[in-house]
C-alpha cells in the first residue's frame, strides 16, 4: 500500500490539538518502546549499528519517546485491524509515527497521546488506500437500535437466536469484523475494542457523537447479521417454533 | 420531587440501550432504563442478548498482538532520519 508522505499534518487536516483530559486517557504502558524482549534498552541502543546516535536529545524527544513510543502496540493492533494486512499495517504504523513525530509540537502534554495516535492512524489509513471520507447516509442511532432490537424480537420469535449460542462466537466475530466495510468498521473497533468512549471516537473520527453513534450502532447490526449468516452456512440449523411453542424443525 | 427515576416505555428504554451498555447516559437516564429493565420481561432478553454481544466482541480484540521487532527498528530509523534524538 503506497503511503503518501507529503503530509505531516497528523489529522488529516486537523491539529490533532486535544483538550483537557477527559479522565479516559491511559498512562503509556510500562514496557520500554520499541524494546526487544521487553528489555530496557533505549532505541539508541537497540539501534546501535543500524542509525548513528544523535547528541543530546531534546526535551521533546524525550517527551516523544515517553508518551508516543510506548503505544506502538497499541497503533500496530489498530492498524492491523483496519487494513488486515501485516505490511499495510506496517506501513501505516511507521508513517503515523513520522507524522506524530513532525506534528509533537501540536500535541497537548498532559492530554490522552494513544488517542492522538489512533487519530493520525486512521487518517494514514484512509489516505493510503485513497479513500476519502465517505458521508454516509444514516438513519440516527435511536433508530439503528430500534430495528437492532426488532432484529433480535424476531429472531427470538424464529428461533434463530438460539443459534448464536450454539457457534463459537470468538472466531465469528473476528472474521464478520474482517468483513465489515468503513466506515463502521472504524467505529466498532474504537468502541468496542479499543475501549474508546464515544467522545474520544468523535475525536478520532472527525464526526460528531451523534455519527459514532449510528455507524456503531449499524456496525453492531451488521455484525450481527454476519454471526447469523456464518451460523447458518456452518449448517446451524433453527428450532423454529410456532405460537404454541412447539417446535418443528 | 422523587429520586425515584421516571418511568419510561419499552420504546425508549430500547432506543438507548446500547447507551445504556455502553455507559454513555447520564446518571439519571441510566437509572431509568435499569429501572424499565428491572421491570420489563420484554426488554430484558434484549439486554442480555446484547450484552453477550457485546462481551464477546470485546474478547475478539487480540490482545497478544505486538509490532514486530523489524518494524520496531523501521519506525526508529525514520524517526532518526526526521531528527529524532532520544
Amino acid at each position: 500500500m503506497a503511503i503518501d508522505t507529503r503530509s505531516s499534518t497528523p489529522a488529516g487536516g486537523a491539529d490533532g490539538q486535544r483538550g483537557e483530559d477527559d479522565g479516559a486517557g491511559r498512562a503509556p504502558p510500562e514496557r520500554a518502546p520499541l524494546t526487544d524482549a521487553g528489555t530496557a534498552d533505549t532505541g539508541d541502543r537497540l539501534m546501535s549499528g543500524t542509525v548513528a546516535p544523535i547528541g543530546n536529545p531534546s526535551e521533546n524527544d524525550l517527551r516523544f519517546e515517553a508518551e508516543a513510543l510506548p503505544w506502538i502496540d497499541d497503533v500496530y493492533r489498530f492498524a492491523l485491524s483496519l487494513t488486515r494486512d501485516a505490511s499495510d499495517a506496517d506501513d501505516v504504523v511507521q508513517e503515523t509515527y513520522l507524522r506524530a513525530y513532525r506534528s509533537w509540537h501540536t500535541f497537548e502534554p498532559g492530554s490522552d497521546a494513544r488517542r492522538w495516535l489512533f487519530t493520525i492512524t486512521r487518517n494514514v489509513f484512509l489516505r493510503a488506500r485513497e479513500r476519502e471520507r465517505r458521508l454516509v447516509d444514516l438513519d440516527d442511532g435511536d433508530v439503528e437500535a430500534l430495528n437492532t432490537f426488532a432484529a433480535h424480537s424476531q429472531m427470538v420469535r424464529d428461533g434463530t437466536d438460539q443459534i448464536l449460542s450454539r457457534i463459537d462466537l470468538g472466531p465469528a466475530l473476528q472474521r464478520a469484523l474482517d468483513d465489515l466495510d468503513e466506515p463502521f468498521k472504524s467505529a466498532v473497533l474504537l468502541v468496542d475494542l479499543e475501549d474508546q468512549s464515544y467522545e474520544a471516537a468523535a475525536e478520532i473520527l472527525g464526526v460528531p457523537i451523534g455519527t459514532v453513534r449510528s455507524r456503531l450502532f449499524r456496525g453492531r447490526r451488521i455484525l450481527q447479521d454476519k454471526l447469523l449468516t456464518y451460523a447458518r452456512d456452518a449448517g446451524f440449523t433453527t428450532a423454529r417454533r410456532d405460537q404454541r411453542g412447539n417446535t418443528n424443525d | 420531587m422523587t429520586d425515584c427515576p421516571r418511568d419510561i416505555d419499552c420504546r425508549t428504554a430500547v432506543q438507548k440501550l446500547w447507551d445504556y451498555l455502553d455507559q454513555e447516559l447520564t446518571p439519571e437516564r441510566m437509572a431509568e432504563v435499569q429501572s424499565h429493565l428491572d421491570r420489563c420481561a420484554e426488554c430484558l432478553p434484549h439486554h442480555d442478548y446484547a450484552h453477550t454481544f457485546l462481551a464477546a466482541l470485546s474478547e475478539a480484540r487480540e490482545r497478544d498482538v505486538r509490532a514486530p521487532d523489524l518494524l520496531r527498528r523501521r519506525v526508529m530509523e525514520r524517526l532518526r532520519a526526521a531528527g529524532f534524538s532520544a
